[in-house]
Protein backbone atom coordinates (compact mmCIF):
# COMPACT_ATOMS: atom_id res chain seq x y z
CA UNK A 1 0.00 0.00 0.00
CA UNK A 2 3.11 2.39 0.84
CA UNK A 3 4.54 1.85 -2.48
CA UNK A 4 1.54 2.16 -4.32
CA UNK A 5 1.41 5.54 -2.61
CA UNK A 6 5.16 6.85 -3.44
CA UNK A 7 4.79 5.56 -7.11
CA UNK A 8 1.65 7.58 -7.49
CA UNK A 9 3.53 10.53 -6.06
CA UNK A 10 6.23 9.94 -8.03
CA UNK A 11 3.73 9.96 -11.08
CA UNK A 12 2.75 13.15 -9.95
CA UNK A 13 5.54 15.22 -9.70
CA UNK A 14 7.11 13.82 -13.10
CA UNK A 15 4.03 14.76 -14.69
CA UNK A 16 3.55 18.58 -13.09
CA UNK A 17 7.49 18.90 -14.65
CA UNK A 18 6.27 18.11 -18.00
CA UNK A 19 2.98 20.03 -17.98
CA UNK A 20 5.19 23.55 -16.77
CA UNK A 21 7.42 22.94 -19.46
CA UNK A 22 7.14 24.88 -22.21
CA UNK A 23 5.29 22.89 -24.86
CA UNK A 24 6.68 24.44 -27.64
CA UNK A 25 10.30 24.02 -26.25
CA UNK A 26 9.37 20.84 -26.11
CA UNK A 27 8.26 20.09 -29.67
CA UNK A 28 11.22 21.84 -30.35
CA UNK A 29 13.64 18.75 -29.66
CA UNK A 30 12.68 14.98 -30.91
CA UNK A 31 10.09 13.30 -29.41
CA UNK A 32 9.19 10.18 -30.77
CA UNK A 33 6.05 7.75 -29.18
CA UNK A 34 4.57 4.73 -30.65
CA UNK A 35 2.85 1.33 -29.92
CA UNK A 36 4.66 -2.04 -28.88
CA UNK A 37 4.07 -5.47 -28.77
CA UNK A 38 5.46 -7.34 -25.13
CA UNK A 39 5.68 -10.31 -24.38
CA UNK A 40 7.21 -11.68 -20.80
CA UNK A 41 8.12 -13.99 -18.57
CA UNK A 42 7.16 -13.61 -15.05
CA UNK A 43 7.90 -15.78 -12.06
CA UNK A 44 7.76 -15.58 -8.27
CA UNK A 45 8.82 -16.99 -4.88
CA UNK A 46 9.65 -20.70 -7.12
CA UNK A 47 10.13 -22.66 -9.73
CA UNK A 48 6.51 -24.02 -10.27
CA UNK A 49 5.10 -19.99 -10.10
CA UNK A 50 6.14 -18.79 -13.84
CA UNK A 51 3.97 -16.95 -16.11
CA UNK A 52 4.14 -16.20 -19.39
CA UNK A 53 1.89 -13.85 -21.77
CA UNK A 54 1.99 -11.25 -23.91
CA UNK A 55 0.25 -7.43 -24.72
CA UNK A 56 0.54 -4.41 -26.40
CA UNK A 57 2.05 -1.12 -25.13
CA UNK A 58 3.56 2.61 -25.67
CA UNK A 59 6.23 3.74 -25.31
CA UNK A 60 7.93 7.92 -25.77
CA UNK A 61 11.18 9.34 -25.89
CA UNK A 62 11.92 12.62 -25.53
CA UNK A 63 15.55 14.19 -25.80
CA UNK A 64 16.73 17.61 -25.27
CA UNK A 65 20.32 18.75 -25.24
CA UNK A 66 21.79 15.99 -22.61
CA UNK A 67 18.86 15.10 -21.19
CA UNK A 68 16.69 12.52 -22.58
CA UNK A 69 13.35 10.74 -20.65
CA UNK A 70 11.68 7.49 -21.69
CA UNK A 71 8.10 6.72 -20.65
CA UNK A 72 6.75 2.88 -21.56
CA UNK A 73 3.60 1.54 -20.92
CA UNK A 74 2.72 -2.16 -21.13
CA UNK A 75 -0.32 -4.21 -20.58
CA UNK A 76 0.58 -7.89 -20.71
CA UNK A 77 -1.60 -10.83 -20.23
CA UNK A 78 0.71 -13.46 -18.13
CA UNK A 79 -0.93 -17.06 -18.50
CA UNK A 80 0.40 -19.65 -16.03
CA UNK A 81 3.02 -22.00 -17.44
CA UNK A 82 2.35 -25.25 -18.74
CA UNK A 83 4.92 -26.56 -16.22
CA UNK A 84 4.17 -24.38 -13.46
CA UNK A 85 1.88 -25.26 -10.82
CA UNK A 86 -0.42 -21.54 -11.27
CA UNK A 87 -3.57 -22.00 -12.11
CA UNK A 88 -4.56 -18.04 -11.96
CA UNK A 89 -3.61 -16.10 -15.34
CA UNK A 90 -3.57 -11.89 -14.51
CA UNK A 91 -2.94 -8.91 -16.03
CA UNK A 92 0.80 -6.82 -15.16
CA UNK A 93 0.06 -3.16 -16.18
CA UNK A 94 3.26 -1.78 -15.94
CA UNK A 95 4.36 2.18 -16.03
CA UNK A 96 8.32 2.73 -16.55
CA UNK A 97 9.86 6.38 -16.72
CA UNK A 98 13.99 7.19 -16.95
CA UNK A 99 15.14 10.54 -17.07
CA UNK A 100 18.60 10.18 -18.45
CA UNK A 101 21.48 12.27 -18.65
CA UNK A 102 24.74 12.13 -21.12
CA UNK A 103 27.56 12.22 -18.86
CA UNK A 104 31.09 10.74 -21.52
CA UNK A 105 31.55 8.70 -24.36
CA UNK A 106 28.64 6.47 -24.43
CA UNK A 107 27.58 6.57 -21.03
CA UNK A 108 24.75 8.01 -19.73
CA UNK A 109 23.02 8.45 -15.99
CA UNK A 110 19.93 7.02 -15.13
CA UNK A 111 17.19 8.06 -12.75
CA UNK A 112 13.86 6.78 -12.51
CA UNK A 113 10.91 4.41 -11.17
CA UNK A 114 8.78 1.34 -11.74
CA UNK A 115 5.42 1.03 -11.19
CA UNK A 116 3.70 -2.95 -12.11
CA UNK A 117 0.25 -3.55 -11.08
CA UNK A 118 -1.35 -7.10 -11.00
CA UNK A 119 -4.84 -7.50 -11.58
CA UNK A 120 -6.69 -9.37 -9.75
CA UNK A 121 -4.87 -7.92 -7.17
CA UNK A 122 -3.44 -11.20 -5.29
CA UNK A 123 -2.58 -13.09 -7.62
CA UNK A 124 1.00 -11.61 -8.23
CA UNK A 125 2.81 -8.89 -6.48
CA UNK A 126 2.10 -5.34 -7.78
CA UNK A 127 5.34 -3.38 -7.33
CA UNK A 128 6.70 0.07 -7.11
CA UNK A 129 10.71 1.13 -6.88
CA UNK A 130 12.61 3.82 -8.00
CA UNK A 131 15.81 2.59 -10.46
CA UNK A 132 18.75 4.22 -10.93
CA UNK A 133 21.79 3.28 -13.26
CA UNK A 134 23.57 3.30 -16.12
CA UNK A 135 23.65 3.02 -20.13
CA UNK A 136 25.97 2.48 -22.44
CA UNK A 137 25.04 3.19 -26.12
CA UNK A 138 26.41 2.94 -29.43
CA UNK A 139 26.01 4.02 -33.07
CA UNK A 140 26.08 0.46 -35.03
CA UNK A 141 25.85 3.10 -38.13
CA UNK A 142 23.55 5.23 -39.82
CA UNK A 143 20.46 5.51 -37.78
CA UNK A 144 21.08 2.42 -35.77
CA UNK A 145 21.40 2.73 -32.01
CA UNK A 146 22.14 0.22 -29.35
CA UNK A 147 21.93 0.39 -25.83
CA UNK A 148 23.10 -2.01 -22.74
CA UNK A 149 21.66 -0.66 -19.48
CA UNK A 150 21.99 -2.10 -15.74
CA UNK A 151 21.02 -0.44 -12.31
CA UNK A 152 19.86 -0.98 -9.05
CA UNK A 153 16.13 -0.57 -7.89
CA UNK A 154 15.84 1.45 -4.62
CA UNK A 155 13.17 1.41 -1.77
CA UNK A 156 10.79 -1.59 -3.75
CA UNK A 157 7.43 -1.59 -2.12
CA UNK A 158 5.54 -5.00 -2.83
CA UNK A 159 1.49 -5.34 -2.41
CA UNK A 160 1.88 -7.91 0.19
CA UNK A 161 4.95 -6.68 1.66
CA UNK A 162 8.26 -7.65 2.33
CA UNK A 163 11.87 -6.26 2.10
CA UNK A 164 14.98 -6.59 -0.21
CA UNK A 165 18.35 -6.07 0.84
CA UNK A 166 20.28 -2.85 -0.51
CA UNK A 167 21.72 -4.85 -3.71
CA UNK A 168 18.60 -7.15 -4.31
CA UNK A 169 17.12 -5.55 -6.35
CA UNK A 170 19.08 -5.33 -10.00
CA UNK A 171 17.84 -4.81 -13.51
CA UNK A 172 19.38 -5.09 -16.57
CA UNK A 173 18.40 -4.33 -20.09
CA UNK A 174 19.46 -4.47 -24.23
CA UNK A 175 18.13 -2.12 -26.94
CA UNK A 176 17.99 -0.92 -30.22
CA UNK A 177 16.65 1.70 -32.27
CA UNK A 178 16.52 1.77 -36.57
CA UNK A 179 15.36 5.03 -38.05
CA UNK A 180 13.58 4.89 -41.06
CA UNK A 181 11.86 7.15 -43.44
CA UNK A 182 14.83 9.44 -43.07
CA UNK A 183 14.03 9.48 -39.38
CA UNK A 184 10.49 10.20 -39.56
CA UNK A 185 9.61 6.59 -38.18
CA UNK A 186 12.10 4.30 -35.59
CA UNK A 187 11.85 0.68 -35.33
CA UNK A 188 12.28 0.27 -31.66
CA UNK A 189 13.71 -3.23 -29.50
CA UNK A 190 13.64 -3.33 -26.02
CA UNK A 191 14.51 -6.09 -23.25
CA UNK A 192 14.18 -5.27 -19.80
CA UNK A 193 15.24 -7.85 -16.54
CA UNK A 194 14.32 -7.12 -13.25
CA UNK A 195 15.38 -9.71 -9.99
CA UNK A 196 14.08 -8.66 -6.78
CA UNK A 197 15.58 -10.84 -4.06
CA UNK A 198 12.52 -10.23 -1.22
CA UNK A 199 11.85 -11.90 2.04
CA UNK A 200 9.32 -11.73 4.09
CA UNK A 201 8.58 -12.54 7.59
CA UNK A 202 5.18 -14.52 9.36
CA UNK A 203 6.63 -14.51 12.65
CA UNK A 204 8.44 -17.67 11.88
CA UNK A 205 11.67 -16.10 10.07
CA UNK A 206 12.24 -14.60 7.04
CA UNK A 207 11.13 -16.46 4.06
CA UNK A 208 12.61 -15.92 0.30
CA UNK A 209 9.88 -15.07 -2.22
CA UNK A 210 12.19 -13.84 -5.19
CA UNK A 211 10.50 -11.88 -7.67
CA UNK A 212 11.98 -11.76 -11.47
CA UNK A 213 10.45 -10.69 -14.74
CA UNK A 214 11.64 -10.79 -18.31
CA UNK A 215 9.77 -8.37 -20.76
CA UNK A 216 10.65 -7.54 -24.86
CA UNK A 217 9.25 -4.79 -26.35
CA UNK A 218 8.89 -4.63 -30.20
CA UNK A 219 7.83 -1.07 -31.49
CA UNK A 220 7.56 1.53 -34.07
CA UNK A 221 7.40 5.22 -33.50
CA UNK A 222 6.75 8.38 -34.97
CA UNK A 223 9.76 10.97 -34.07
CA UNK A 224 8.41 14.64 -34.40
CA UNK B 1 98.10 73.47 -106.84
CA UNK B 2 96.59 74.71 -103.47
CA UNK B 3 93.22 74.95 -105.28
CA UNK B 4 93.47 71.65 -106.53
CA UNK B 5 94.18 70.63 -102.66
CA UNK B 6 91.37 72.54 -101.04
CA UNK B 7 89.20 71.19 -103.64
CA UNK B 8 90.25 67.56 -102.61
CA UNK B 9 89.83 67.94 -99.45
CA UNK B 10 86.38 69.51 -99.92
CA UNK B 11 85.50 66.54 -101.56
CA UNK B 12 86.80 64.75 -98.48
CA UNK B 13 85.13 66.90 -96.31
CA UNK B 14 81.76 67.05 -98.38
CA UNK B 15 78.75 65.81 -96.34
CA UNK B 16 76.28 64.46 -98.61
CA UNK B 17 72.61 66.43 -99.60
CA UNK B 18 70.75 66.13 -96.19
CA UNK B 19 73.23 65.76 -93.67
CA UNK B 20 71.20 67.15 -91.13
CA UNK B 21 68.98 64.53 -89.18
CA UNK B 22 65.33 64.24 -90.07
CA UNK B 23 63.28 64.66 -93.02
CA UNK B 24 64.31 68.53 -94.58
CA UNK B 25 61.28 70.55 -95.50
CA UNK B 26 61.28 70.61 -99.34
CA UNK B 27 63.22 74.25 -100.24
CA UNK B 28 60.48 76.03 -102.36
CA UNK B 29 62.87 79.25 -103.49
CA UNK B 30 64.46 79.01 -106.70
CA UNK B 31 67.50 80.73 -105.81
CA UNK B 32 68.11 78.29 -102.79
CA UNK B 33 67.79 75.32 -104.71
CA UNK B 34 70.50 76.63 -106.84
CA UNK B 35 72.53 76.87 -104.13
CA UNK B 36 72.29 73.12 -103.72
CA UNK B 37 72.49 71.79 -107.24
CA UNK B 38 75.87 73.90 -106.93
CA UNK B 39 76.92 72.42 -103.43
CA UNK B 40 76.21 68.97 -105.05
CA UNK B 41 78.64 70.38 -107.95
CA UNK B 42 81.35 71.13 -105.40
CA UNK B 43 81.26 74.58 -106.54
CA UNK B 44 81.37 76.16 -103.10
CA UNK B 45 82.24 79.66 -104.36
CA UNK B 46 78.98 79.65 -106.02
CA UNK B 47 77.42 78.18 -102.95
CA UNK B 48 78.42 81.10 -101.02
CA UNK B 49 77.31 83.41 -103.95
CA UNK B 50 73.90 81.93 -104.10
CA UNK B 51 73.13 81.60 -100.57
CA UNK B 52 73.57 84.56 -99.96
CA UNK B 53 71.71 85.50 -102.58
CA UNK B 54 69.09 83.50 -101.06
CA UNK B 55 68.95 84.88 -97.95
CA UNK B 56 68.31 88.33 -99.18
CA UNK B 57 65.31 87.08 -100.20
CA UNK B 58 61.59 86.29 -98.63
CA UNK B 59 62.75 82.52 -97.08
CA UNK B 60 60.67 80.58 -94.92
CA UNK B 61 62.43 79.71 -91.28
CA UNK B 62 63.47 76.23 -92.54
CA UNK B 63 64.88 77.75 -95.90
CA UNK B 64 66.75 80.53 -93.95
CA UNK B 65 68.07 77.90 -91.43
CA UNK B 66 69.22 76.03 -94.75
CA UNK B 67 70.80 78.06 -96.71
CA UNK B 68 73.02 78.96 -93.58
CA UNK B 69 73.17 75.69 -93.28
CA UNK B 70 74.73 75.22 -96.56
CA UNK B 71 77.22 78.36 -96.15
CA UNK B 72 78.52 76.66 -92.90
CA UNK B 73 79.18 73.42 -95.38
CA UNK B 74 80.59 75.38 -98.24
CA UNK B 75 82.82 78.00 -95.67
CA UNK B 76 83.82 74.87 -93.71
CA UNK B 77 85.07 72.68 -97.23
CA UNK B 78 87.18 76.12 -98.18
CA UNK B 79 88.95 76.41 -94.77
CA UNK B 80 87.06 79.45 -93.74
CA UNK B 81 86.33 78.50 -90.00
CA UNK B 82 85.08 81.64 -88.28
CA UNK B 83 82.39 82.11 -91.49
CA UNK B 84 81.50 78.53 -90.94
CA UNK B 85 80.85 78.66 -87.55
CA UNK B 86 78.65 81.90 -87.91
CA UNK B 87 76.82 80.36 -90.66
CA UNK B 88 76.24 77.69 -87.85
CA UNK B 89 75.16 79.91 -85.12
CA UNK B 90 72.35 81.29 -87.46
CA UNK B 91 70.98 78.29 -88.27
CA UNK B 92 71.05 77.18 -84.89
CA UNK B 93 69.31 80.18 -83.68
CA UNK B 94 66.67 79.27 -86.58
CA UNK B 95 66.19 75.70 -85.72
CA UNK B 96 67.28 74.99 -82.41
CA UNK B 97 66.91 71.26 -82.46
CA UNK B 98 68.82 70.62 -85.74
CA UNK B 99 71.71 67.94 -85.51
CA UNK B 100 74.07 67.26 -87.49
CA UNK B 101 74.19 63.28 -88.41
CA UNK B 102 78.00 62.17 -87.66
CA UNK B 103 77.40 59.12 -89.98
CA UNK B 104 77.54 61.33 -93.06
CA UNK B 105 78.86 64.01 -91.87
CA UNK B 106 82.79 65.08 -91.05
CA UNK B 107 83.98 65.34 -87.70
CA UNK B 108 85.56 68.46 -88.74
CA UNK B 109 82.38 70.02 -89.98
CA UNK B 110 80.76 68.81 -86.86
CA UNK B 111 83.54 70.51 -84.86
CA UNK B 112 82.44 73.75 -86.38
CA UNK B 113 78.92 72.96 -85.34
CA UNK B 114 79.63 71.80 -81.97
CA UNK B 115 81.79 75.21 -81.30
CA UNK B 116 79.14 76.83 -82.46
CA UNK B 117 76.33 75.31 -80.07
CA UNK B 118 78.83 76.77 -77.57
CA UNK B 119 78.36 80.40 -78.51
CA UNK B 120 75.00 80.31 -78.66
CA UNK B 121 72.58 80.29 -75.80
CA UNK B 122 69.86 78.00 -76.68
CA UNK B 123 67.39 75.55 -75.31
CA UNK B 124 66.90 72.49 -77.69
CA UNK B 125 65.92 68.54 -77.74
CA UNK B 126 63.08 69.27 -75.14
CA UNK B 127 60.95 66.22 -74.66
CA UNK B 128 58.84 63.96 -72.59
CA UNK B 129 58.04 60.59 -72.56
CA UNK B 130 54.36 59.09 -72.52
CA UNK B 131 53.67 58.00 -69.25
CA UNK B 132 51.04 56.74 -66.72
CA UNK B 133 50.73 56.35 -63.64
CA UNK B 134 48.59 57.01 -59.98
CA UNK B 135 49.10 60.26 -59.27
CA UNK B 136 51.29 61.00 -56.23
CA UNK B 137 53.71 57.67 -57.07
CA UNK B 138 55.08 58.47 -60.95
CA UNK B 139 56.40 61.19 -62.82
CA UNK B 140 56.85 62.44 -66.46
CA UNK B 141 60.17 62.49 -67.66
CA UNK B 142 61.07 65.85 -69.03
CA UNK B 143 64.76 66.46 -70.39
CA UNK B 144 65.78 69.50 -72.47
CA UNK B 145 69.85 70.60 -72.89
CA UNK B 146 70.96 73.96 -72.34
CA UNK B 147 73.70 75.16 -74.95
CA UNK B 148 75.68 77.92 -72.73
CA UNK B 149 75.20 78.66 -68.78
CA UNK B 150 72.16 80.11 -68.05
CA UNK B 151 69.22 80.57 -65.83
CA UNK B 152 66.70 78.64 -66.87
CA UNK B 153 63.17 78.16 -65.64
CA UNK B 154 60.74 75.25 -66.83
CA UNK B 155 56.66 75.43 -66.08
CA UNK B 156 53.78 73.69 -67.29
CA UNK B 157 51.30 75.84 -68.31
CA UNK B 158 47.45 74.79 -68.93
CA UNK B 159 44.95 77.62 -69.28
CA UNK B 160 45.15 79.86 -65.68
CA UNK B 161 47.66 76.68 -64.19
CA UNK B 162 51.35 77.19 -64.18
CA UNK B 163 53.10 74.92 -62.31
CA UNK B 164 56.91 75.23 -61.73
CA UNK B 165 58.91 72.22 -62.70
CA UNK B 166 62.25 73.75 -62.21
CA UNK B 167 64.68 76.58 -61.83
CA UNK B 168 68.40 76.42 -61.90
CA UNK B 169 71.30 77.85 -63.42
CA UNK B 170 72.59 75.33 -65.54
CA UNK B 171 74.28 73.90 -68.86
CA UNK B 172 74.56 70.73 -70.78
CA UNK B 173 71.76 68.51 -70.67
CA UNK B 174 68.94 68.77 -67.91
CA UNK B 175 66.52 65.59 -66.80
CA UNK B 176 63.68 66.58 -64.69
CA UNK B 177 60.53 64.66 -63.27
CA UNK B 178 57.56 66.16 -63.39
CA UNK B 179 54.95 64.78 -60.99
CA UNK B 180 51.83 66.14 -62.50
CA UNK B 181 50.77 68.10 -59.17
CA UNK B 182 49.36 71.16 -58.19
CA UNK B 183 51.68 72.55 -55.08
CA UNK B 184 48.09 71.55 -52.77
CA UNK B 185 49.49 67.78 -53.72
CA UNK B 186 46.09 67.60 -55.73
CA UNK B 187 46.88 65.98 -59.63
CA UNK B 188 46.96 68.24 -62.08
CA UNK B 189 43.13 68.93 -63.89
CA UNK B 190 43.13 67.22 -66.97
CA UNK B 191 43.64 68.93 -70.14
CA UNK B 192 46.47 70.29 -72.61
CA UNK B 193 49.74 71.42 -71.05
CA UNK B 194 52.75 73.12 -72.12
CA UNK B 195 55.72 72.54 -71.20
CA UNK B 196 57.53 76.15 -71.61
CA UNK B 197 61.55 76.06 -70.88
CA UNK B 198 63.09 79.57 -70.72
CA UNK B 199 66.79 80.39 -70.51
CA UNK B 200 68.03 83.74 -69.72
CA UNK B 201 71.69 84.55 -69.40
CA UNK B 202 72.12 88.50 -69.06
CA UNK B 203 70.22 90.25 -71.68
CA UNK B 204 70.16 87.33 -73.39
CA UNK B 205 66.93 84.92 -73.17
CA UNK B 206 65.68 81.95 -74.92
CA UNK B 207 62.17 79.98 -74.60
CA UNK B 208 60.92 76.76 -76.16
CA UNK B 209 57.91 74.76 -75.46
CA UNK B 210 56.21 71.25 -76.02
CA UNK B 211 52.62 70.71 -75.22
CA UNK B 212 51.44 66.83 -73.22
CA UNK B 213 48.08 66.08 -72.88
CA UNK B 214 46.93 65.14 -69.73
CA UNK B 215 44.29 62.29 -69.09
CA UNK B 216 42.52 61.17 -65.70
CA UNK B 217 41.31 57.58 -65.12
CA UNK B 218 40.29 55.53 -62.47
CA UNK B 219 42.60 52.96 -60.63
CA UNK B 220 41.85 49.74 -61.45
CA UNK B 221 40.35 47.88 -58.39
CA UNK B 222 41.26 43.76 -57.46
CA UNK B 223 38.97 41.01 -57.58
CA UNK B 224 38.41 39.53 -54.55
CA UNK B 225 39.64 36.02 -54.05
CA UNK B 226 37.46 32.67 -54.06
CA UNK B 227 40.31 30.37 -53.57
CA UNK B 228 43.96 30.93 -52.80
CA UNK B 229 46.88 29.86 -55.50
CA UNK B 230 48.08 26.39 -54.92
CA UNK B 231 45.79 25.57 -52.19
CA UNK B 232 41.97 23.61 -52.67
CA UNK B 233 39.30 23.10 -50.42
CA UNK B 234 39.53 19.63 -48.82
CA UNK B 235 36.33 17.22 -48.11
CA UNK B 236 35.39 17.66 -45.05
CA UNK B 237 33.97 14.43 -44.01
CA UNK B 238 35.39 11.01 -45.19
CA UNK B 239 34.17 7.26 -45.26
CA UNK B 240 36.17 5.32 -43.24
CA UNK B 241 37.11 1.49 -43.85
CA UNK B 242 35.05 -1.02 -43.69
CA UNK B 243 35.21 -2.80 -40.05
CA UNK B 244 33.84 -5.58 -37.83
CA UNK B 245 33.43 -3.17 -34.76
CA UNK B 246 29.32 -2.75 -35.57
CA UNK B 247 29.06 -7.07 -35.41
CA UNK B 248 31.44 -7.35 -32.59
CA UNK B 249 30.23 -4.92 -30.34
CA UNK B 250 26.45 -6.52 -30.85
CA UNK B 251 27.61 -9.53 -30.16
CA UNK B 252 28.89 -8.04 -26.81
CA UNK B 253 26.58 -5.84 -25.95
CA UNK B 254 23.76 -9.28 -26.62
CA UNK B 255 26.63 -11.41 -24.81
CA UNK B 256 26.07 -9.20 -22.06
CA UNK B 257 22.50 -8.94 -21.38
CA UNK B 258 22.20 -12.92 -22.20
CA UNK B 259 24.94 -13.65 -19.62
CA UNK B 260 23.73 -11.17 -17.05
CA UNK B 261 20.33 -12.20 -17.36
CA UNK B 262 21.35 -16.16 -16.66
CA UNK B 263 23.74 -14.51 -13.45
CA UNK B 264 21.67 -12.57 -12.12
CA UNK B 265 18.58 -14.96 -11.90
CA UNK B 266 17.48 -16.31 -8.93
CA UNK B 267 18.12 -19.83 -8.30
CA UNK B 268 14.58 -20.57 -6.52
CA UNK B 269 13.13 -19.49 -9.51
CA UNK B 270 14.65 -22.15 -12.09
CA UNK B 271 16.63 -21.14 -15.49
CA UNK B 272 16.22 -17.80 -16.24
CA UNK B 273 14.21 -17.40 -19.59
CA UNK B 274 15.99 -16.19 -22.57
CA UNK B 275 13.45 -15.63 -25.18
CA UNK B 276 12.64 -11.76 -24.50
CA UNK B 277 16.85 -11.13 -24.70
CA UNK B 278 16.58 -13.55 -27.45
CA UNK B 279 14.67 -12.31 -29.67
CA UNK B 280 16.36 -8.90 -29.08
CA UNK B 281 19.82 -9.94 -29.02
CA UNK B 282 18.90 -11.51 -32.23
CA UNK B 283 17.69 -8.17 -33.49
CA UNK B 284 20.94 -6.17 -32.34
CA UNK B 285 23.24 -8.84 -33.83
CA UNK B 286 21.44 -9.01 -37.32
CA UNK B 287 21.86 -4.98 -37.62
CA UNK B 288 25.40 -4.79 -36.44
CA UNK B 289 25.79 -7.63 -38.97
CA UNK B 290 23.96 -5.01 -41.83
CA UNK B 291 25.98 -2.18 -40.49
CA UNK B 292 29.17 -3.96 -41.02
CA UNK B 293 28.70 -5.35 -44.63
CA UNK B 294 27.26 -1.92 -45.36
CA UNK B 295 29.49 1.07 -46.70
CA UNK B 296 30.24 3.24 -43.56
CA UNK B 297 28.61 6.60 -42.90
CA UNK B 298 30.90 9.88 -43.77
CA UNK B 299 32.77 10.93 -40.52
CA UNK B 300 33.39 14.53 -40.38
CA UNK B 301 37.85 15.16 -40.59
CA UNK B 302 38.52 16.90 -38.42
CA UNK B 303 41.74 17.90 -39.94
CA UNK B 304 40.29 18.97 -43.28
CA UNK B 305 37.71 20.81 -41.27
CA UNK B 306 40.36 22.54 -39.62
CA UNK B 307 42.36 22.85 -42.69
CA UNK B 308 39.68 24.53 -44.47
CA UNK B 309 38.61 26.56 -41.65
CA UNK B 310 42.29 28.08 -41.60
CA UNK B 311 42.39 28.69 -45.72
CA UNK B 312 39.01 30.39 -45.31
CA UNK B 313 40.15 32.76 -42.81
CA UNK B 314 43.10 32.98 -44.49
CA UNK B 315 41.02 34.15 -47.92
CA UNK B 316 38.57 36.42 -45.62
CA UNK B 317 41.78 38.01 -44.45
CA UNK B 318 43.40 38.78 -47.72
CA UNK B 319 39.79 39.95 -48.98
CA UNK B 320 39.64 42.72 -45.90
CA UNK B 321 42.99 43.68 -47.17
CA UNK B 322 41.59 44.03 -50.55
CA UNK B 323 38.59 45.88 -50.01
CA UNK B 324 40.57 48.03 -47.91
CA UNK B 325 42.75 48.75 -51.06
CA UNK B 326 39.98 48.86 -53.06
CA UNK B 327 38.75 51.84 -51.07
CA UNK B 328 42.20 53.45 -51.42
CA UNK B 329 42.44 52.93 -55.10
CA UNK B 330 38.98 54.62 -55.56
CA UNK B 331 40.04 57.44 -54.00
CA UNK B 332 43.27 57.97 -56.62
CA UNK B 333 43.46 58.77 -59.94
CA UNK B 334 45.71 57.21 -62.46
CA UNK B 335 47.14 59.86 -65.05
CA UNK B 336 48.57 59.51 -68.33
CA UNK B 337 50.48 62.08 -70.11
CA UNK B 338 51.00 61.80 -74.08
CA UNK B 339 53.31 64.26 -75.74
CA UNK B 340 51.83 66.43 -78.55
CA UNK B 341 53.03 67.10 -82.29
CA UNK B 342 55.94 69.73 -81.71
CA UNK B 343 54.51 73.53 -81.91
CA UNK B 344 57.73 74.79 -82.97
CA UNK B 345 60.40 76.87 -80.82
CA UNK B 346 61.10 80.83 -81.01
CA UNK B 347 63.07 83.39 -79.56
Amino acid sequence: MNGRRFAGWTVSVICALLAVYPSNRLLAQHVAIGPQVVFGDYREVSADLQYRGAGMGAAATFTWKKLSADVALSKVKYKPSKDGTATQEFDASELDVRLRYYVTGPVSAELGFVNRKADPEFEAQSVGAVTAGARMAYLLGPGVRMNLHGGLMFGPKFSGGGKVSALGALELGLGMTVDALRGRVRFTGDYGFQRLTRKTDDGSGEVNVPIQQSLGRLGVAVVF
Amino acid sequence: MRRAVLLTLGVLLLPLPAAAQGTPAPVQNATLRRAIQAYDNLDFAQVVTIANQALRERLTSSERARAYELLGFAYSATGQPDQAINSFKETILLDPDRELDPGRVSPRISGYFNAALGQVMVVRLLGADSSQFIAGQGFVPVRYTVTSRARVRARAVSGQTSVLLDSSITVGQVNLRWTARLPNGDPVPAGTYTIVVEATAGQNSFSTSRQLRVAHGAVDTLPHLTSLPGYTYLPETEVPPKSWRPMGLALVYTGVALAGTSALSSGDLGSASLREAGTVGAGVVLAGFIMTLRKPAPQPARGNILYNQLLREQIARRNAEIAQENQRRRQQVAISVVPLARPGSGR
